[in-house]
């Protein structure tokens, strides 16, 4: 395509500037809502991603009942020879750290009140090392791997128990052989995962408290951190072929939230893609249609001096690319800047459903949606161009010629 | 004016184009007009013919046929000795790209093209190189004395002026023939003096042959024949002796 015919299509563009600009316009409003809703939902996969994988670990190993099945008692599925198993772990290029955990269920008691609690034995200081500050602490101090018979509860759960830190209370769990077991422990801290429900149940205590009251040495899973989220799969493959007793899953495997979010996201910003979409086309085939009905007698003359129709075709096709392209690029700009102010002047957006915090509102941008978002609205701009085009550049030349 | 260069000569026996029989209706709902009723004509290298007649006598619709815009119910046109009344649309399209200038009376310029790129697009479309285009614009821009108006825009010209840039549009790929539909009524007097002499001028000068359909006398007067139309026939034919005879 010669660069002539690129020439004739800016020109033609500027024919009616009002009319391109209202389309430009519009095409560029469509591409930076297509790009901020975009960059929007991939803020909110990439965040899920990471509190997924910070939650539970890149990946999760152990036996293959424990994923396959509820257990009869405790631990009954829980992984032994814990320490030499980390040991292999770590010994990985990718991994960073291993964090044993032990999760039960159970009764949590201030004397007065009992309630239900769901239970998580962790290495507090391998924990808190490796995920950052990942609880929000209302109340006292996080938990010591040092530091015996202390636990931290949900904030829902404290308010339930009337504890604060330095509370005493009595936690009761089956054993691994099915007897009750029950053991003073003190509040140690008070937290927020920022989700109510969760809060009102959820209680950390260190591994070796947990062991000692259900009575074992084993833990339920491996949380095996990476150095990066790119290591997942590779790391997976590996460690799998490494244990193939074991059962390696990936932080996706369990991130029922992540799936379920971005599920939602997807069809709802898939939606909003496709009808913004279609109104960019609409309006790109209306400016189109109207510039071809006002040149039916130039297209005439053209065809009469020697023009094929799919030259004439192309020239339509090229002047949508003008008008599309100019809008996307607008738009992505458009996009770019907002995206830039809210990292500048950050806007707090309020909890979501079954959530108790904010969060920033940040917009990702990523070259790949840009590049697919302006490519696509070029395509449809000039598909469109093209196609209103069609009946003209093939009307008789005579008609044409006749056009009033 | 600077005579054009380089015209271009056919053999003298072969006619530029032959019609032969050619008929062709139109259908109004029900109606059907008959808008050509078998005229034959034909037009040498070099020779300017004028088409003359009232509103319906077939001037344009024979101008359609010879210029390849339209197709006839019956008979033949034959372009450069060679049949192509039943040739494919696009076959068609590179043959007016080729062989066939067109003028039309309201000038048909495109608005957002300068003048050097409306005169350009011609050659643009045969693929000429575009040292050579800018050489051959450049020529017949001076010849019809427009060459200071290369850059200008349609709309910034007079009328004439207009007619001018789209006569050296016709003619600027050297064609065989050009067909001109009233190429001066949009014109005053004087303009339209200029044109014909213009149009004679580099015409002749590249040997080109014009068919032209008009009811400017003063057109009629300058063209080496006339045809008269009536009712889709031939009427009646003046040579150039005559025709001055016939207008009088």
């Amino acid at each position: 395509m010669s660069s002539q015919w690129l020439k004739f299509a800016w020109l033609n563009t500027l024919r009616n500037r009002r009319r391109s600009a209202v389309t430009v316009g519009i095409a560029s409003l469509g591409t930076a809502a297509i790009l901020l809703a975009g960059g929007f939902a991939l803020f909110t996969y990439q965040g899920l991603a990471q509190i997924s994988a910070r939650t539970t670990g890149h990946l999760i190993v152990g036996k293959p009942a424990q994923f396959q099945r509820d257990e009869d008692t405790p631990l009954q599925n829980g992984l032994d020879d814990v320490a030499a198993l980390r040991a292999r772990l770590l010994a990985d290029p990718d991994v960073r750290q291993v964090l044993p955990r032990v999760e039960f269920s159970g009764l949590i008691s201030n004397g007065d009140k009992s309630t239900v609690m769901l239970a998580a034995g962790i290495d507090p200081d391998a924990e808190f090392a490796v995920k950052g500050p990942f609880l929000k602490v209302t109340e006292g101090e996080v938990l010591q791997s040092s530091e015996r018979g202390k636990v931290m509860l949900g904030a829902g759960l404290a308010r339930s128990l009337k504890a604060t830190p330095g509370t005493s209370l009595t936690l009761l769990a089956s054993t691994t052989e099915g007897a009750l077991n029950a053991l003073d422990v003190t509040v140690q801290g008070v937290f927020s995962t920022g989700i109510p429900d969760v809060d009102k149940r959820l209680v950390y205590l260190d591994l070796a408290t947990a062991q000692k009251l259900i009575v074992t040495q084993r833990v339920s899973t491996l949380g095996v951190f990476l150095r990066s989220m790119e290591a997942t799969h590779p790391a997976r493959e590996r460690i799998a072929a490494a244990l193939p007793q074991l059962a390696v899953q990936t932080w996706l495997d369990q991130a029922a939230f992540y799936t379920s979010v971005k599920e939602l996201y997807n069809r709802i910003f898939g939606a909003l893609g496709l009808i913004i979409g279609v109104i960019v086309v609409f309006v790109v085939t209306n400016a189109m249609a109207m510039a071809i009905i006002e040149r039916t007698r130039e297209i005439g003359t053209l065809r009469a001096m020697g023009t094929l129709p799919g030259q004439l075709t192309r020239s339509f096709a090229l002047e949508g690319m003008v008008l599309g392209g100019a809008g996307s690029l607008l738009g992505a700009g458009v996009a770019l800047v907002v995206s830039v102010a809210l990292l500048m002047f950050p806007v707090e957006m309020p909890p979501p459903p079954g959530r108790s915090n904010g969060y920033p509102l940040q917009i990702v941008m990523d070259p790949t949606l840009y590049i697919a978002t302006l490519l696509a609205m070029v395509a449809l701009s000039m598909l469109a161009s093209a196609w209103v085009a069609r009946r003209t550049v093939t009307k008789p030349i005579v008609d044409a010629l006749a056009h009033v | 004016m600077n005579p054009i260069v380089t015209p271009l000569k056919l053999p003298e026996t072969t006619p530029v184009l032959d019609l032969r029989g050619l008929h062709k209706t139109y259908r109004l709902g029900k109606h059907v007009v008959p808008a050509l009723q078998g005229v034959d004509l034909t037009l040498q290298a070099g020779e300017m013919l004028a088409l003359t007649g009232p509103s319906g006598s077939g001037k344009s619709t024979l101008l359609n046929l010879a210029g390849l815009i339209d197709k006839p119910d019956d008979g033949e046109v034959i372009l450069r000795g060679r049949t192509v009344t039943s040739i494919g649309e696009t076959e068609a399209t590179l043959l007016r790209r080729d062989a066939i200038g067109f003028v039309f009376q309201s000038f048909n310029l495109v608005p957002v093209m300068t003048v050097a790129d409306n005169v350009d697009y011609p050659l643009f479309l045969s693929g000429v190189p575009a040292a050579e285009r800018r050489e051959r614009v450049a020529q017949i821009l001076a010849a019809v004395g427009l060459a200071e108006h290369a850059k200008h825009r349609p709309d910034a010209l007079s009328g004439g002026q207009r007619q001018r840039v789209a006569i050296a549009r016709a003619l600027v790929k050297r064609p065989s023939l050009v067909i001109a539909d009233e190429p001066t009524a949009s014109l005053d007097s004087h303009t339209a003096d200029q044109v014909l002499d213009l149009m004679r001028e580099v015409g002749h000068a590249q040997g080109a042959a014009f068919l032209v359909a008009t009811h400017d006398a003063r057109l009629l007067r300058r063209c080496d024949r006339v045809v008269a139309l009536l009712d889709g026939r031939i009427l009646d034919v003046h040579t150039e002796a005559s025709h001055e005879l016939a207008m009088a």
